[in-house]
């Protein structure tokens, strides 16, 4: 198990837009160069979370992306699991024998719980202000 | 995100064999998840490397889980060979960088959790249920 490329190179993207994106939008080419990321797979990573409602793009010159919410709204849950299409480990599958049913129903599914509770009221906020990292460790 | 196959089969696997009295033939387990025999001796390897289950041969020969109080982490480190789902290891920035932070509270989340769980409590919630089990 492991967090995908686009679920790190998009939570480093949201965050850099929250912390620089005040006076206006900022083009992925900055955040690319500033994170060392790559500019081409940023923008596919953009789109994603633009068509989830976290990023919206201004065109033209002087344009980019801006965050849609505050970023006091948006929950880092909801963000993780748009990236990673599904941030659970629960799933049904069809036809499934009683051993799948008992690990589904006795581990993945309060597994999934744990990990919503971990972040439960973690905002994007949260992780731009170094506060967070006094009350997480 | 999602487990691999070989981490989700091997906690079938070693669920099934916690519900058996005796040893469990490749056969046996196979019947019982429907997982292939070929599979099974795959998933086998690093669960004995692992030291989680021990093997005999001949004719009462076959799997038997190696200790008590296996936990599904114990199973997941095993089978995935590198159970870490934050993805930044090794990754120089560490130290300053913000969403680590998010990494760290997910892996935290997912291990501590996993090492609550054993086998064994799984697999009596299987024998309770009526509808599996081995011998």
């Amino acid at each position: 198990m492991k967090i995908s490329t686009r679920g790190r190179y998009g939570l480093r993207l949201l965050v850099d837009i929250a912390e620089h994106g005040e006076s206006g939008p900022i083009a992925l080419s900055v955040v690319a160069k500033r994170q060392n990321l790559s500019e081409k797979y940023l923008q596919q990573v953009a789109l994603l979370l633009t068509r989830g409602g976290f990023l919206s793009s201004v065109k033209g010159s002087g344009g980019g992306y801006l965050l849609k919410q505050q970023s006091e709204e948006i929950k880092i849950y909801d963000v993780l699991d748009l990236l990673e299409g599904s941030i659970t480990f629960e799933e049904e599958v069809e036809g499934e024998s009683a051993i799948e049913q008992v690990i589904r129903l006795h581990f993945y599914r309060p597994l999934d719980e744990q990990v919503a509770r971990a972040f439960e009221g973690l905002t994007l906020a949260d992780v731009t202000q170094a506060a967070w990292f006094t009350y997480v460790i | 995100m999602k487990l691999s196959t070989k981490g989700r089969y091997s906690l079938q696997t070693l669920v099934f064999l916690a519900t058996c009295t005796e040893n469990c033939s490749i056969r046996k387990i196979s019947e019982a998840t429907g997982i292939s025999s070929g599979y099974l001796e795959q998933l086998m390897i690093p669960l004995r490397h692992a030291g989680l289950v021990e093997a005999d041969r001949g004719v009462l020969g076959g799997y038997r889980l190696a200790r008590e109080g296996i936990t599904c982490h114990d199973v997941l480190a095993a089978s995935e060979g590198d159970f870490n789902p934050a993805p930044c290891k090794e990754c120089a920035k560490t130290g300053k960088c913000k969403t680590h932070q998010i990494w760290s509270l997910m892996q935290n989340a997912v291990v501590d959790f996993s090492k609550e769980v054993t086998i064994e409590e799984l697999a009596d919630k299987l024998v309770d249920s009526g509808t599996g089990g081995g011998v």
